[in-house]
């Protein structure tokens, strides 16, 4: 036959500490009734209890703990209400935003790349004197001479007339 | 001692472009074409030339005669004899960002018959023409390659 102390030994713990269910509670204090050896265990439970539970409470009631408290609401007081683009800010800020000695010469290179590409982006798209090609002096002591600027063509011809010379035969 | 690496660096960069910047040197190609209305022949090397020679001019035959490509140095002429008695000479005279300055001079037996400057960008070509030749004439056509 079964001990019926052991079945309810393991119980034990959970009644004491209120925590058996209605069922498990009413086998214990039925067993309770006729078992000697069990109400013994329960009582050292609670001497136990009573022997940890008093210092620590006389403790407690010892220290003052407003201090803690106070701490704790000032620290909460003192930290403003940051915006979401702060909160950003503070976890991004290496990356993104660098101290101001960066942004120095960053600024610098952005605007001397701008002005620079400025130039490309804006310079006249007039034909310009790399797309012709212009005589800038000509000369002849014997002839005639004629300068012709086909746009169309893109070419510059120069001309001459009436050279007084012996025809070259062809070579 | 790393101030003085940066700025020796520095000197060297400056050194380096301004010696690019001021090397003054430049190709160009002389083609010599003869130019007549005997025939209508074109030279299949003059191919690229031909359409703004035959809108320019109403010769109907175009053959190229020579073609001289060439290095030139700043103020040192090259001439080229083309018949005995008369030569064409190039001088690079100039040249300043994207533009080359040349001097032609057409010499008949020592007596320039044209003394012309004409500035060039790059791939752009100047017709010179007129002294006869044959039946026809003689079209130079300049261009410059830097």
């Amino acid at each position: 036959m079964k001990d019926p102390c052991s079945s309810v030994a393991p119980l034990l713990d959970k009644y004491f500490d209120g925590e058996a269910s209605a069922e498990e509670k009413e086998t214990i204090e039925r067993h309770l009734t006729d078992c000697g050896a069990c109400q013994g265990v329960l009582e050292s439970m609670g001497r136990l209890s009573a022997l940890i539970r008093t210092p620590v409470e006389a403790s407690v009631e010892q220290e003052a703990f407003p201090w803690v408290w106070q701490k704790i609401q000032r620290e909460i007081q003192v930290q403003p209400r940051t915006t979401w683009w702060e909160a950003l800010r503070a976890r991004l800020g290496p990356f993104l935003f660098p101290g101001r000695r960066t942004w120095v010469p960053a600024a610098v290179a952005l605007l001397i790349l701008l002005s620079v590409s400025a130039s490309f982006l804006f310079k006249k798209q007039t034909p310009s004197h790399q797309d012709l090609s212009v005589v800038e002096y000509v000369e002849s002591s014997s002839c005639n001479v004629m300068v012709y600027e086909s746009d169309q063509e893109q070419v510059t011809v120069i001309w001459l007339f009436e050279c007084p010379e012996k025809e070259a035969s062809p070579s | 001692m790393k101030r003085i690496g940066f700025l020796l660096g520095l000197l060297l960069i400056f050194s380096v472009c301004i010696t690019s910047w001021a090397r003054a040197d430049a190709q160009a190609r002389l083609r010599i074409i003869g130019a007549s209305n005997s025939g209508a022949a074109i030279d299949p090397a003059l191919r690229d030339v031909h359409n703004q020679l035959g809108s320019l001019f109403s010769f109907t035959s175009y053959r190229l005669l020579r073609d001289e490509v060439f290095n030139l140095s700043l103020n040192r002429p090259i001439t080229i004899p083309v018949h005995p008695g008369r030569s064409i000479a190039v001088e690079l005279v100039g040249q300043k960002r994207n533009l080359a300055e040349f001097r032609v001079r057409v010499v008949r037996e020592g007596t320039d018959i044209l003394n012309a400057v004409v500035r060039l960008g790059p791939g752009r070509t100047v017709l010179i023409g007129g002294p006869k030749h044959g039946e026809g004439v003689v079209i130079l056509a300049l261009s410059a390659h830097f």
